[in-house]
């Protein structure tokens, strides 16, 4: 699903330039959880923006569904962060203006759904999650937890095929993480949902089935 | 999509209060400005323009030439003009000639004195379109002693407008019939009546009179005529004319010019029957409706591009999860459309309750009427929608633009300082024209009150001479002069401070038989001068033997005293040009002392020669020269009009009034200018201040540092002001050589003008800088003081 080759991503710095990722070579099946594991600073966040067509790399080839994303125009990204990918930050990112009811609607309005058709599947979603009594509350008044379950239930409303988190625990507590550590297990298992996460918890990292490391911009 | 754009908008709007509030109030003040201005100019360039032959009708002008380079023109001409007009040029459709007065008028058991009197002759309703109630347009004002009323006069005179045939009496000796009802003239009318009495009433209507220049001439042309044309033939006509009175070639200064009637109010220098407007003020207004516009939405854009940081994480999220730009466009277009609608909105309802308070600003009686409600509406419409687009399309763009990594790493810091900066700079650029052009004309127009006219005006009652007291007034001279609290008591045709009329000195002894020296002259009583307060630098004052000579039918003397300007002109000294012979128009005499010059037109004019004579049948105005308590005055001039005047009702102004009237085009447009001018101030400062809480914000941190690190509070509000201080000082720079010039150019249509020195410049200079600082120091201070623990904790 995803392949990686040969991706590099470096930033100006002064004369020189500051390299981040060196010459990565990746590739990660449909189905798979895989966990991009390493210190601060090695370049994993960098990795999963250019995997969720975030940022761009300096050099390099990524297929996204044997698609070649770096000819792809800002159109055709679009329609993928659409309908294909879907994120999960450690910051959840909910619009704090909207109820929690609206963030999750709001990747449905982008894809020009019906308003049946989107209320059903936000319903779904808040049953599934156990948040229907928290529809109409606005983010600052959810838990971090609650707030990243609904990051999360933003994340999976428009049945993405694979779920970018960058970090998603790294905000919250022992407890709380494992319950969503737990989530993305059954998505995976069971919704044949792709998970590619970052993390710094060898825990978090042991609900995937695959650990990828990274030290100084390269995979170990 | 759009329930939720709205929703959001709602909800951002909602959570910054403050921030919405300016943009609000500044955008709804903006608007409420922009649509008073628009009425105003609206009006003002619609005057005229109701005739249904406006596109051909035409004044006439009569332009003097003295031959040493002295030109006057004025807009009056002898009433036999028009018949020579009218046989000089095929394709004339009408003539008619207007002369006004202001005579006491007797309906019923009522005296009214009436200030909105016209001759005209039967034509006048064919050549303007004023729609008639009763009688027959065709032959309403035919015969003499025939009138035609307004619907109000029709109203007030007989409480009904079914008045044909009903009859009044004039100046308590002529009947009048009434022989037709009109509509009122609309408001953006030149030509203002209620009484409208047949041309042929007047002696000089029913005779070819060449010598009392004192009426209007309006001709409608056929379409195909050209007006240049008329001209042409019309002085033709009249040189043939002068050739029959043997008039020698090189003594004919007279020229007769053709202006167009509907661009009198706007175009002309020389007034129409109401005072006119200048279409330059029209500009100004024009740019200072469009600034206020401009300088509200600027606030707009200025705030929602540096609110941006805030709204970055936003857009970031919104655009991982698939959000096109054209959508986020349309989110901010939707956003900025909700605040301008509601902005337009309540400055509609703003501008309408505005509406009295402008008027009487304005001195105006404006009102929103259907058909300009229905054009107001599409303007607001349009401003709907050209405010949402400017205003919002710019933060639009902007938003959107972000690369989503970026903001949501948290790199994102509030970009666009740059355009922001130039975007205040241009604010206060144009506060800094406003306020600098507001102080010369608040100079100026003190000037014109406190300028040394050569005159003294004060306690100076101003009464219109009854027809009927013009042969008893020597009696009530005497009568009045007695009483307590009088000084002095005169009279003369024309008003002291607007005095028209040309004449022309036909022979002066020593200069020749043969002269066409074009003068204004003002038939006066012999306390004229006296009254007024002039000084007779060489000579002598009017005497009483004077008035016995020019009162004597048999063997009339007329007594002249010229201004120094005449003399000069005539290339005389004072004490050279005393006791010689003179002619003009008819009237033989001796020039009797030489009068210092005083201003006897607008300050806009130069003075120019000017004669006052002895002659006692014309007089238009009595004047009388109070002191002490001026109630005590009044009061003894009551008691003796009532005596000896008991036909006419007492009527009086102060002098100074009149004078004051003279400027209401200036001070109209100056009152207009001071108070626009301040809220374009206010809105810009808005702007600032919303601004200025957002630096404040955005250096929170900065600020706990440097005070925990010892920095006192004056220190950080310097810090902080030091940077708004920059932009206005810039402003300064641009905004007043351009003031400097305009102003500059303005002075020059007063012939005397105050300067404009160096204090101007710093005055408004302080006052801008003054005012930013007030506005960002506030904000300054309040950041300033806060307590350092939380301003660091919060992060």
């Amino acid at each position: 699903m995803i392949q990686l080759h040969r991706i590099s991503k470096y930033y100006p710095v002064g004369f020189g330039k500051n390299e981040v990722l060196k010459d990565v070579d990746l590739s990660i099946q449909e189905g798979e959880f895989v966990s991009i594991m390493g210190p601060s600073g090695s370049g994993k966040s960098t990795l999963l923006h250019i995997m969720g067509l975030l940022e761009e790399p300096s050099a390099g080839e990524y297929l996204f569904q044997y698609d070649p994303v770096h000819k792809l125009s800002e159109k055709k990204r679009t329609e993928l962060h659409r309908n294909s990918i879907g994120f999960v930050f450690q910051a959840y990112h909910l619009i704090d203006e909207l109820t929690v009811y609206e963030n999750i609607e709001t990747p449905l309005l982008y894809k020009n759904m019906s308003s049946a058709e989107r209320k059903s599947r936000v319903a779904d979603i808040l049953d599934r999650f156990n948040i229907v009594a928290k529809k109409d509350l606005f983010p600052n008044q959810l838990s971090g937890g609650q707030q990243q379950l609904v990051g999360i239930a933003r994340a999976l409303v428009a049945e993405p095929r694979v779920i970018f988190a960058d970090e998603p625990t790294g905000n919250l507590h022992s407890s709380q993480a494992k319950e969503i550590m737990e989530l993305f297990k059954e998505l995976n298992t069971k919704d044949g949902i792709t998970i590619v996460q970052v993390t710094h918890s060898d825990i978090n990292a042991t609900f995937g089935n695959r650990v990828i490391n990274i030290a100084d911009g390269k995979v170990v | 999509m759009i329930t939720n754009y709205i929703k959001i908008a709602f909800r951002n709007l909602w959570k910054r209060k403050s921030y919405t509030f300016i943009n609000v109030t500044g955008l709804a003040v903006g608007v409420a400005c922009f649509a008073l201005l628009a009425l105003f100019i609206k009006h003002e360039t619609s005057y005229d323009k109701f005739h249904t032959n406006e596109q051909n009708i035409y004044r006439v002008l009569t332009q003097y030439n003295d031959g040493a380079g002295q030109v006057n023109t004025y807009a009056s001409t002898a009433s036999a003009l028009a018949g020579t007009l009218k046989s000089s040029s095929p394709g004339i459709l009408g003539i008619t000639r207007l002369g006004d007065a202001t005579p006491v008028i007797k309906a019923g058991e009522q005296l009214i004195q009436e200030k909105k009197f016209l001759y005209a002759d039967n034509d006048f309703f064919k050549v303007f379109s004023f729609p008639t109630i009763a009688g027959d347009p065709a032959k309403m004002l035919v015969e003499p002693y025939t009138l035609v009323l307004s619907e109000t006069a029709a109203r007030k005179y007989f409480g009904t407008t079914d008045a044909v045939g009903k009859m009044v009496t004039i100046n308590d000796n002529q009947a009048y019939k009434v022989t037709g009802v009109i509509k009122d003239a609309p408001a953006n009318s030149q030509i203002q009546y209620n009484v409208i009495a047949s041309f042929n009433s007047l002696e000089d209507g029913r005779t070819e009179n060449w010598n009392r220049p004192n009426y209007q001439t309006y001709v409608w042309l056929d379409n195909h005529v050209q007006s240049k044309t008329v001209e042409t033939n019309l002085n033709a006509s009249l040189s043939k004319l002068m050739d029959t009175w043997g008039i020698k070639k090189s003594d004919r200064g007279i020229l007769f010019l053709l202006d167009k009637f509907s661009d009198v109010h706007l175009h002309s220098s020389i007034d129409g029957l109401t005072a006119n407007m200048d279409i330059r003020y029209i500009y100004i207004l024009s740019i200072v409706a469009i600034l206020m516009l401009l300088v509200a939405c600027i606030n707009f854009m200025n705030l929602a591009t540096a609110r941006s940081a805030e709204r970055g994480r936003e857009i970031g999220v919104r655009k991982a999860i698939g959000a096109k730009r054209f959508q986020l466009v349309s989110q901010f277009l939707a956003e900025s459309g909700f605040i301008t609608l509601f902005s337009v909105l309540l400055g509609a309802l703003m501008a309408g309750l505005a509406l009295p308070y402008f008027n009487a600003l304005a001195e105006r009686e404006l009102s929103f009427s259907l058909f300009s409600v229905v054009s107001i509406v599409g303007i607001l419409v349009v401003l709907f929608v050209v405010i949402t687009l400017l205003a919002g399309i710019y933060p639009a763009l902007f938003l959107s633009s972000f690369r989503p990594v970026t903001v949501l790493k948290g790199k994102m810091t509030a970009s666009g300082g740059g355009l922001r900066k130039t975007l205040v700079i241009f604010q206060f650029a144009a506060s800094v024209f406003f306020i600098l052009s507001t102080i010369v004309v608040i100079k100026q127009l003190r000037y014109i009150q406190g300028s040394k006219t050569g005159m003294d005006r004060s306690q100076v009652l101003v009464i219109d001479m009854p027809r009927k007291l013009i042969a008893n007034f020597s009696t009530f001279k005497q009568q009045l002069s007695t009483q307590p609290g009088i000084s002095n008591v005169t009279a003369s045709y024309d008003s002291p401070v607007s005095t028209g009329g040309g004449y022309s000195i036909n022979s002066f002894e020593g200069k020749g038989t043969n002269l066409n020296f074009s003068v204004t002259a003002l038939p006066a009583e012999i306390d004229f001068v006296k009254t007024l307060g002039m000084r007779i630098i060489t000579g002598d004052d009017f005497t009483m033997s004077d008035e016995i000579a020019a009162k004597n039918e048999e063997n009339n003397v007329v007594h002249f005293i010229l201004n120094e300007t005449a003399v000069k002109e005539l290339g005389l000294t004072p004490a050279l040009a005393v006791g010689k012979k003179l002619s003009m128009n008819g009237r033989n005499g001796f020039v009797k002392g030489v009068v210092q010059d005083y201003n006897f037109a607008s300050l806009k004019e130069k003075i120019t020669p000017l004669v006052i004579f002895t002659e006692y049948g014309y007089f238009g105005k009595m004047m009388i020269k109070t002191n002490g308590d001026v109630h005590k005055s009044i009061a003894s001039l009551e008691k003796v009009w009532h005596d000896l005047v008991p036909y006419a009702p007492l009527e009086y102004h102060f002098l100074n009034d009149e004078f004051d009237s003279l400027y209401r085009t200036e001070r109209n447009t100056g009152n207009i200018l001071i108070v626009f001018s301040s809220i374009i101030i206010f809105i810009s400062c808005l702007g600032l201040f919303g601004l200025a809480a957002f630096t404040a914000e955005q250096r929170m941190k900065e600020i706990g540092i440097r005070k925990v690190m010892g920095a006192t509070t004056g220190s950080i509000v310097a810090l902080l002001s030091k940077d708004f201080l920059k932009l206005v000082l810039i402003a300064i720079v641009i905004g007043t050589p351009l003031a400097w010039f305009f102003m500059h150019q303005w002075l020059n249509n007063f012939a005397y003008h105050t300067k404009m020195t160096a204090d101007v410049i710093l005055m408004s200079a302080i006052t801008a800088i003054v005012v930013a600082l007030g506005t960002v120091g506030y904000q300054a201070f309040k950041a300033a003081v806060i307590n350092p623990i939380r301003s660091l904790k919060m992060d």
